[in-house]
């Protein structure tokens, strides 16, 4: 279980992109998190596996407690929550057999990792995680060679030889032709009904929120502005959260 | 087909390709399809063969004899490259080509052996002459700045009598004697001199006639900096016409334009290829020495320079316009004027302004062969042995540099990044205008100024000196006979392989360097962040040196020859290198270290799977861009005491023998063409 208590950034440019912030999500939820860009939703995912220090607040994860954690400790708990990201951060240059391989680094010994060794057991999973996203046959080729959507799915099976228990997702589809949304979310959702794995994801578009998700929480500047079951976002729950002018509009 | 046929006829097929590569390199892989690869194994095999039986019959290069034979150890590499090169033929036959690393392995040892010996490198002479450094190190930190005068003798203030000094002054204490600005530093900043009265103060009644006034005569630096200014602003005005030709889109729609465009792109090629300093050997003979014979020299290859980045920002301007213009009927002058001109004038503003810093730099040794500026006077009084008063140049040029380039800089990111739209129908503030009209005036009087001061002389470019004639004929007549082609051979061998140490050597110390000048790495503690400060700083003052000045210093310590000179293309490679470098790492991209730290991964695994892929090809990139930059400055090396083939081109020069001379020219030429060439290509492959 993860749990957020009073969570505040305020980076040091004055911005306070984090405030107060607090909820929970269970064991197996597929949480979306909503808001208008520039509301903090980044910060918040970044915040929970500390690629940003966050300022106040703490953040549980299966009881232990992450923001006090030590660089050591932190090291075990990032290797059981993988992230996925907007633009995919995948090493451009490098195969997508390596960019897979790098999921295992945080298990792997520092020396023979720096040296491109693992073991066979990685290779083997690396396989395996590859076959799940559907791009076996794409191993050895560089990364940058391969397609939004593909590369995207690199990025899945980055995740996944993490052998996660929660899935950080960045706006996973927002950088991705609209057709290919579905089929990221799918895979996504997928994880979370088969293998039970914790998603958390930040999305744009309504529609996906009820399409995908359990769960909701929705930020506006900073603050939690909803938290529920997406089917309890009506039209003023909606102005609430993405201000008056806003227009409601279906993707697909 | 059965499994079994399959391997049978691949079997035998790779039999086949194995025998290929045996018999000739690279000819199994060219075989195979991979035509790259196979012409680059032969090509090298060809040139590691040429080589080791090259440095083996004429400099006894890895000699070793059995008995009677006599044969070369390098031979021993070589055939391990013949035998990589087959086995990457059976590999490749198999699917799956060989790791480069390995033939690359067998060619180093061969290059590296072949450099250390030809650029006469010797350590021994860095530690039994470490005496000689250090006493040129202490001249060179203690420069002729300050005079003072004990008992009415004059003497050099340097930093420890200056603290002592100032220190005695501050506390009251009585002072050794009066200190003044030395006569050294006057004469390459600029002092107060009586002069004769020039005619139009005499004319306004100012002076009295044939009376003397006292004016401002500016000194060495200054007069470099006026050369570096003129040449500057006679390339640019001269290369916009040339490169309208050189632009095959432009030309490509007149008549005979496609052939004009050929000759103007080869013109360029080859004035480029010639350095600055070599141009300034041949103006010499036109106008005589001084700053003028500079001046003109830097403009030669400053408008082949910009001429050719010109025509090729003309070549890349977006069509879209210019098919429109010309679709109203416009003819092809309205169409440059209307369509092509206001595409590329922020770029070529910018070029320019990149060419200013480069000719600043040129202009700064330029007075080595062709007299004027400060590169004149470092030459003065080097040969007299006077370092410390060399050093005051140094700082000075270091100075001078360092301001050009951050200005050079600053105005070219404000011309290339967008502009704020000007709002339509406003009239300019009268305050803005009065501004302008001030710059406008300041500008013409600094070029009135600085003409003066570079002695440009237009009945001295009319009228050629006499041995001029005499230079282009023998110049085209080139001598191909063995007592010019061996000499030249050997030097332009030993220019190369300096230019490849110096490469090398610069690289692996500028490679820690890079890493401590990348602001995104270095921590925020104080310790890193004045480490980071330190660095930067060591790297921009080496960097606005060129490498001729510091040849002066290098020649006391090891001795006149290539090893000095190597020595001094390592010291700047070093500078360009760590620069080039750590932007390199400025410049990565945050994304994937962000995911790599999400993964778990410690900082190590961090720098080795997300920064190590990102810097490697740049970094390989800029070797190869410096190993070509230090071709073309290894063969002016030599005018200095570096070695190579400026000093077989400035014997011959010397000696007015102009036919060997030219051999030699089209020599450089030939080689700096194919290292352009050659650089750029394997460029393109690693990006």
């Amino acid at each position: 279980m993860l749990r957020v208590e009073n969570l505040t950034k305020v980076y040091p440019n004055g911005t306070r992109a984090l405030k107060n912030v607090s909820f929970e999500v269970k064991d197996g939820e597929f949480l979306a998190v909503i808001g208008l860009s520039g509301s903090g939703k980044s910060t918040l995912l970044r915040c929970i596996n500390r690629l940003i220090e966050p300022t106040s607040g703490k953040v549980y994860w299966d009881e232990r407690d992450v923001t006090a954690a030590s660089a050591a400790e932190m090291r075990t708990i990032r290797r059981q929550i993988g992230m996925v990201f907007q633009q995919f951060n995948l090493v451009r240059r490098s195969s997508v057999m390596t960019n897979v391989l790098t999921g295992r680094l945080g298990y792997a010994n520092t020396i023979s990792s720096s040296l491109h060794l693992f073991s066979a057991a990685d290779r083997r999973k690396a396989f395996v995680s590859l076959e799940q996203v559907g791009l076996e046959d794409k191993a050895d080729v560089r990364a940058d060679s391969l397609s939004g959507g593909q590369q995207q799915r690199v990025g899945i099976a980055r995740a996944l030889m993490q052998d996660p228990k929660l899935i950080l997702a960045d706006e996973p589809v927002a950088s991705l032709d609209p057709v290919l949304a579905h089929s990221i979310l799918k895979y996504l959702e997928q994880l979370n009904k088969a293998q039970g794995i914790t998603v958390l994801c930040s999305l744009h578009f309504l529609d996906l929120v009820h399409r995908y998700a359990s769960s909701a929480i929705a930020l506006k500047d900073g603050e939690l502005v909803f938290q529920g079951k997406p089917i309890e976002i009506d039209d003023a729950r909606f102005k609430a959260i993405y201000g008056q002018e806003a227009e409601r509009v279906t993707m697909m | 087909m059965t499994p079994s046929k399959q391997t049978l006829s691949a079997a035998s097929n790779s039999f086949l390709f194995i025998i290929l590569s045996l018999l000739i390199p690279g000819l199994g892989q060219f075989w195979l399809k991979r035509f790259g690869r196979g012409a680059l194994i032969f090509l090298s095999a060809l040139i590691l063969g040429l080589l080791v039986n090259w440095s083996l019959v004429h400099q006894n290069i890895g000699k070793v004899t059995f008995g009677h034979l006599a044969t070369s150890w390098l031979w021993l590499p070589f055939i391990l490259f013949w035998i990589w090169n087959v086995l990457d033929a059976r590999a490749l036959a198999a699917g799956s080509p060989l790791r480069v690393s390995g033939g690359l392995v067998f060619a180093a040892i061969i290059l590296y052996v072949v450099a250390w010996n030809v650029a006469d490198v010797r350590m021994d002479r860095l530690i039994a002459r470490f005496g000689d450094a250090r006493t040129v190190a202490t001249n060179l930190l203690n420069p002729d700045m300050i005079t003072i005068t004990i008992n009415g003798q004059d003497g050099i203030c340097a930093w420890n009598c200056l603290y002592t000094y100032l220190g005695d002054k501050l506390a009251g204490k009585p002072v050794p004697g009066p200190i003044r600005l030395s006569d050294n530093l006057l004469t390459i900043v600029g002092q107060i001199k009586s002069v004769p009265a020039p005619k139009w103060e005499i004319g306004l009644g100012l002076a009295a006639p044939a009376g003397r006034v006292n004016t401002f005569a500016a000194g060495t630096m200054l007069e470099t900096i006026a050369m570096g200014l003129m040449a500057t602003i006679f390339s640019t005005i001269l290369a916009i016409p040339i490169s309208f030709f050189a632009a095959r889109n432009i030309m490509s729609h007149l008549p005979g334009g496609t052939a004009i465009y050929y000759v103007a792109r080869g013109i360029l090629n080859v004035v480029r290829a010639v350095d600055t300093i070599v141009w300034g050997l041949i103006v010499i003979v036109w106008v005589g020495l001084g700053a003028f014979a500079g001046v003109i020299a830097l403009t030669i290859h400053s408008v082949a320079a910009l001429g050719k980045l010109f025509s090729e920002e003309i070549e890349h301007i977006d069509p879209g316009p210019v098919e429109a213009v010309s679709a109203t009927g416009a003819n092809l002058l309205q169409t440059i004027r209307y369509a092509v001109f206001p595409q590329i004038v922020p770029s070529f503003l910018a070029y320019s302004l990149l060419r200013w810093d480069i000719n600043m730099r040129s202009a700064t040794v330029i007075g080595f062969v062709a007299g004027g500026g400060i590169g004149f006077f470092v030459v003065e009084t080097v040969r007299m042995g006077g370092y410390q008063q060399y050093a005051t140049a140094l700082w000075a040029v270091a100075i001078v540099i360092i301001v050009v380039d951050y200005i050079s800089e600053k105005w070219r990111e404000s011309i290339l990044k967008d502009q704020p739209p000007v709002e339509a129908g406003r009239k300019r503030a009268f305050h803005s205008r009065l501004r302008l009209a001030f710059y406008v005036i300041l500008g013409v009087l600094a070029f009135v100024y600085c003409w003066n001061l570079s002695a440009i002389s237009l009945r001295d470019l009319f009228s050629p000196g006499s041995n001029f004639g005499r230079l282009i004929k023998d110049f085209v007549s080139i001598d191909l006979s063995s007592n010019v082609l061996q000499p030249t051979i050997q030097q332009m061998l030993v220019t190369i392989f300096q230019a490849l140490l110096a490469t090398t050597l610069g690289a692996l110390v500028a490679l820690p360097f890079g890493f401590l000048a990348a602001k995104n790495l270095t921590g925020t503690s104080p310790l890193s962040v004045w480490l980071y400060y330190i660095s930067r700083a060591v790297l921009n003052v080496l960097r606005s040196i060129e490498a001729l000045l510091y040849v002066v210093i290098f020649i006391f310590w090891v001795g006149i020859g290539p090893f000095a000179g190597m020595l001094a293309l390592a010291v700047t490679s070093f500078a360009l290198i760590g620069k080039l470098f750590s932007e390199a790492i400025e410049n990565i991209d945050t994304g994937p270290i962000e995911a790599i730290n999400a993964t778990g991964a410690d900082r190590l695994q961090m720098i080795v799977y997300a920064i190590l892929p990102q810097i490697t090809p740049p970094f390989i990139s800029y070797l190869l861009y410096q190993w070509d930059i230090n071709v073309r400055m290894a063969t002016i090396i030599g005018f200095a005491g570096g070695g190579g083939i400026g000093l077989t081109l400035t014997t011959y020069f010397g000696s007015l023998q102009y036919h060997k001379a030219g051999t030699v020219v089209a020599f450089i030429v030939i080689v700096v063409a194919v290292m352009d060439f050659a650089s750029a290509k394997l460029r393109q492959v690693l990006i």
